[in-house]
């Protein structure tokens, strides 16, 4: 109950925010529509048709309104309603979130344990560097190399189309690489910390095998990793515009940048909306799962 | 503080670049702007004076990257500080309980969270136009959450030693027992953070130029974006520029890695 309130007033704030701010910037949607040369007329017309003539009050009553009822108006661009727009362009921004998180998750996990279990040694030190480099390629540099690479000098993955499984390989893997560094590194930093725990050695004196102790504190650290996966999680969900946009990718990100450009208000503001949801409810599950891991953490 | 190697071969290539921005500030002032030579457009790196190959326009490589580099820096230090001190200063507001700061700071870190930091700039750039100052505010903008709630923390856990509970009861000031006793004990945790950060702002503010919306032709980000166009003809202006930006954020977080290390109580003994 609590959470819906929190939800629904941050829902609140969002939209707002972004109602007032793409009315307050300059750029005028119907200008786009009609181009500079338009008559004054055609202008006067289409503003009554896209609803643009009411006061901006009255507008924002029917936008909030419209929110709540999950109408979210007609693009004025394309033409279609914005909730169809959503779940067309959800699709490809949905499959490459989730494979890239499940894909990403157990690698972290498995390559952080690896490294901590060898601290010190040359396996840790390749881990750890290589993660670092990985971790510290901005996407825009990444994606450009992994095309050179693959696409152009190897020739063996096609780019920029969303239409096979194998046009899904080097976008997954622009995002899967930095996304499971960083799970490595925290992964391989909790365990560290938690390693050195009393409690630890009092099982080894009980007698445990060193795998099962390995699980339990890999156990232990479920939480912080989750923290880390569900920030990624709602990131990579909510559209990630640069990935999207260097391979073409019809996704809710490109959806959004292009809707900024054309000041395509019901768009980008039902794109907010959207990922204000898709964050506060990534955030309500990994509670809930940090809760059933964790037994000292309250609801 | 024990020096460990993070913090050597990060602090080695750190000095590198700061020298190489600044002995390029010295030769040629802040306003040069590379020679185009429409004749050299794209070619490839050699040691007869294009050290790093030309680019679309026929400028030097090197150049451009040069101007870019200094860019960079003065934008990434400018926008850390600014967001830092303004991060403290709320962070402490917050842990004190002074009424709805803490409040205002969860919805705001929410909402900086769910708006794409770029759409945030898109918004402030065609306020503001293209220009630096825009460029600089909206990522102080985005940026200050951060350092805000690490602040925060920090601050509370400070509140609850000796030392400051000791202060507090012979009443000391507000304001004296903030810069006296809780700056000193919270700036080892957030200078961590500041290292950290100016990588994240050398990213965001390339990402941001990748997108056309940088407020310099020479971003990093933008002359990556040129580069991506020409990848088949030329892949040297796309290798050269990645690597080189790479190396910097590299060297930050291997900086900012070594710093915790070096930081953390446990590690004293």
């Amino acid at each position: 109950m609590k959470f819906l309130i929190k939800t629904l007033f941050t829902l609140l704030m969002a939209i707002t925010i972004i109602f007032f701010a793409l009315r307050m910037t300059p750029g005028d949607p119907v200008e786009r529509l009609l181009g500079p040369e338009a008559k004054q007329e055609e202008i006067n017309k289409y503003r009554t048709e896209l609803g643009l003539d009411k006061t901006l009050t009255l507008q924002y009553v029917d936008f909030v309104k419209g929110v709540f009822s999950l109408d979210l108006g007609m693009s004025f661009f394309n033409k279609a309603t914005v909730v169809t727009l959503l779940k067309e362009r959800m699709k490809p921004t949905l499959t490459l979130a989730l494979i890239s998180i499940f894909l990403s998750t157990p690698i972290g996990l498995f390559l952080g344990t690896f490294a901590a279990v060898n601290q010190g040694n040359m396996k840790d030190y390749g881990v750890r560097f290589g993660s670092l480099i990985l971790l510290s390629f901005p996407i825009f540099s990444l994606a450009p190399l992994l095309v050179l690479i693959f696409a152009v000098k190897a020739g063996v993955l096609p780019v920029s189309e969303w239409t096979s499984l194998s046009h899904m390989v080097l976008p997954i893997l622009t995002l899967v690489l930095p996304l499971s560094s960083v799970i490595i590194r925290v992964m391989r930093n909790k365990y560290l910390e938690e390693v050195n725990n009393l409690w630890v050695p009092v099982l080894q004196a009980k007698g445990l095998f060193n795998k099962a102790i390995l699980v339990r504190i890999i156990k232990v650290c479920m939480p912080t990793i989750l923290n880390v996966v569900a920030i990624q999680l709602s990131v990579v969900m909510a559209g990630t515009m640069i990935t999207e946009t260097i391979f073409d990718i019809p996704g809710v990100g490109s959806l959004l940048f292009e809707a900024i450009g054309n000041r395509d208000y019901p768009v980008v503001q039902g794109v907010i909306a959207y990922s204000t949801i898709v964050y506060m409810v990534v955030y309500f599950v990994i509670d809930f799962l940090n809760s059933k891991l964790d037994p000292r953490i309250e609801q | 503080m024990k020096i460990n190697k993070e913090i050597k071969i990060g602090g080695l290539i750190l000095v590198i670049y700061f020298f190489w921005a600044m002995i390029w500030i010295c030769l040629n002032g802040n306003n040069y702007s590379p020679a185009m030579n429409i004749e050299k457009e794209l070619i490839s790196p050699s040691l007869n004076g294009f050290l790093f190959g030309a680019d679309v326009l026929g400028r030097s490589l090197f150049e451009v990257l040069s101007v870019g580099l200094v860019y960079t820096f003065s934008i990434s230090f400018v926008v850390s500080l600014s967001a830092c001190l303004i991060g403290i200063f709320i962070g402490y507001l917050s842990a004190m309980k002074i009424k709805y700061v803490s409040e205002f700071m969860d919805l705001f870190t929410n909402i900086i969270f769910i708006f794409p930091s770029i759409l945030l700039a898109i918004l402030v750039m065609s306020m503001s136009g293209a220009s630096v100052t825009g460029l600089v505010l909206c990522l102080i903008f985005t940026s200050w959450p951060g350092y805000a709630r690490i602040a925060r923390g920090e601050t509370l856990r400070v509140m609850n030693l000796g030392f400051v509970e000791s202060a507090r009861a012979i009443g000391v000031s507000n304001f004296r027992l903030f810069y006296k006793s809780i700056l000193p004990s919270i700036l080892p945790v957030i200078s961590i953070h500041f290292v950290l950060g100016l990588s994240g702002v050398v990213i965001s503010e390339a990402s941001l130029g990748f997108l056309g919306l940088g407020a310099s032709e020479y971003s990093w980000g933008a002359i990556l974006a040129m580069a991506k166009v020409v990848l088949l003809e030329a892949p040297h202006v796309v290798l050269v520029t990645s690597v080189l930006m790479t190396g910097l954020i590299v060297s930050l977080n291997l900086f900012s890695d070594g710093l915790r290390d070096a930081l953390d109580p446990k590690n004293q003994n």
